[in-house]
């Protein structure tokens, strides 16, 4: 391959992306650049990436729902997917990096200083490395809702956040999923920032009907598409 | 979005990584480009070298827990990775990728080694290192590229500093910092957002 093919990693589609500033987010305002970003060539250095970074972000444990044997409170969960890519390609060998608030809508994180109980057995962080269909999967418990400090009572409907490293720099991504039917995805103000309908529809899980799952644990099929049009091939 | 089955499928929309990213996520030496794991001997060839630096928001204030992540070439400009058709003779004791943490003054620091040129159909590439920086707030990743003052010549003819109007490349070139412990270091500050210019530019993702 000496040339990267046109089509390889086209610019986002700016309607199924977020919008910023975003209201009541201070945090958009500050830390967002003015200027408009230059765009570049896509050459070599964009298009590749650390094709194997375990050794260095290690995979850990997928069941989140237990420490040390003891059960979490709230309702057990089993998220899972494929990462894809445009193509509808898998992306084997992606780390997926998840995080998420307890069933009180806590993070088991010393910046989460608000007033509500954390659970010593659930921490609700979570690393995985997609197998070679591009699968993932974590047991966890369904995060509850927060609200967002300073912002004039918006609640952050319950989310799971994801963090993506696939094959390429250009595949990298950071998002957040969100669970079907919960009435405060109406309102979220991340996923309003987003105008494209589809694009928003397609942040939320799909239910796995209850026959489908063994075990006490709701289940949920989350796919979340990188961007890039050709499979890497392995070396 | 058409339904043919051959239609594209669209990527998910970006997110902020917001203030929560578990600090267990951090290892020691994960701003450690030259060693392959955090507890692995230095490998990496090539010239060792510190780049650090302060990440500051409107104002000047600290950007504090934003991650950055650095990506670039070996010592001789090869990649590991079948995009770059030299990528055999790419290095293995270097992965290329490493993540840092800003702390309470808005800090961070990487070690790696300067990355080599090479030719890319865009045009000659100069030595160059990739950041990535996301953190609450930063819907979409925020990415530029850095650049190093002893290779002037090719700095002028790189294809993608070369986008930049010429009054804002040098806020792309990192500067001497003096040494840490023998290896020399850098100074890349970045301001997310300010005047004209004093904003440090970046590249669409
Ligand atoms: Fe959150």
């Amino acid at each position: 391959m000496d040339q990267l093919p046109p089509d390889l990693f086209g610019p986002y589609d700016e309607h199924t992306q977020p919008q910023v500033p975003i209201p009541h987010y201070a945090g958009t305002y500050t830390r967002n650049p003015r200027r408009a970003p230059f765009r570049r060539p896509v050459t070599r250095t964009e298009a590749t990436g650390p094709l194997d970074l375990t050794a260095k972000l290690r995979p850990g444990d997928i069941n989140l729902s237990q420490v040390d044997g003891k059960l979490a409170q709230g309702q057990l969960i089993w998220v899972s997917g494929r990462i894809l890519d445009e193509d509808g390609r898998p992306v084997p060998g992606a780390l997926v990096e998840m995080w998420q608030a307890n069933a009180a809508g806590r993070y088991f994180n010393p910046l989460d200083q608000r007033d509500a109980p954390l659970d010593p057995n659930f921490l609700g962080n979570g690393r995985c490395q997609a197998d070679e269909n591009g699968t993932y999967g974590f047991f966890t418990i369904k995060p509850g809702a927060y609200p967002v400090p300073n912002s004039n009572r918006w609640w952050r409907p319950p989310h799971i956040h994801f963090s993506i490293l696939g094959p390429s720099s250009l595949s990298r991504l950071v998002t957040q999923m969100y669970f079907p039917g919960e009435p405060l995805n109406d309102h979220d103000l991340l996923i309003l920032s987003i105008s494209d309908r589809e694009a928003q529809q397609r942040l939320v899980s799909r239910p796995v009907p209850t026959q489908d799952v063994e075990g006490e644990w709701l289940a949920f099929r989350h796919d979340m598409v990188v961007r890039g049009r050709h499979a890497t091939p392995p070396l | 979005m058409s339904n043919l089955p051959n239609a594209p499928l669209v990527p998910l929309g970006w997110h902020t990584l917001g203030p929560f990213f578990p600090r267990t996520f951090f290892s020691p030496g994960d701003n450690d480009l030259t060693r392959l794991s955090p507890d692995a001997e230095a490998t990496a060839q090539g010239q060792a070298v510190i780049i650090r630096g302060r990440v500051l928001q409107e104002g000047g204030g600290p950007c504090v827990n934003a991650v950055l992540e650095a990506w670039q070439a070996d010592a001789h400009g090869h990649f590991r990775h079948p995009a770059d058709p030299n990528h055999a003779k790419a290095d293995a004791g270097f992965m290329g990728w490493g993540r840092a943490w800003t702390d309470a003054e808005g800090a961070y620091d990487f070690r790696t080694i300067i990355p080599g040129g090479y030719a890319d159909p865009s045009g000659p590439r100069a030595p160059h290192i990739n950041l990535g920086l996301l953190g609450s707030g930063i819907m979409r990743r925020l990415v530029t590229t850095l650049y190093f003052p002893a290779f002037a010549a090719a700095n002028a003819a790189d294809p993608v500093l070369s986008v930049l109007p010429a009054e804002l490349r040098p806020h792309l070139v990192v500067q001497p910092d003096g040494e840490v412990e023998g290896t020399p270091a850098f100074r890349f500050d970045i301001l997310l957002r300010g005047e004209a210019h004093e904003e440090t530019p970046f590249f669409l993702d």
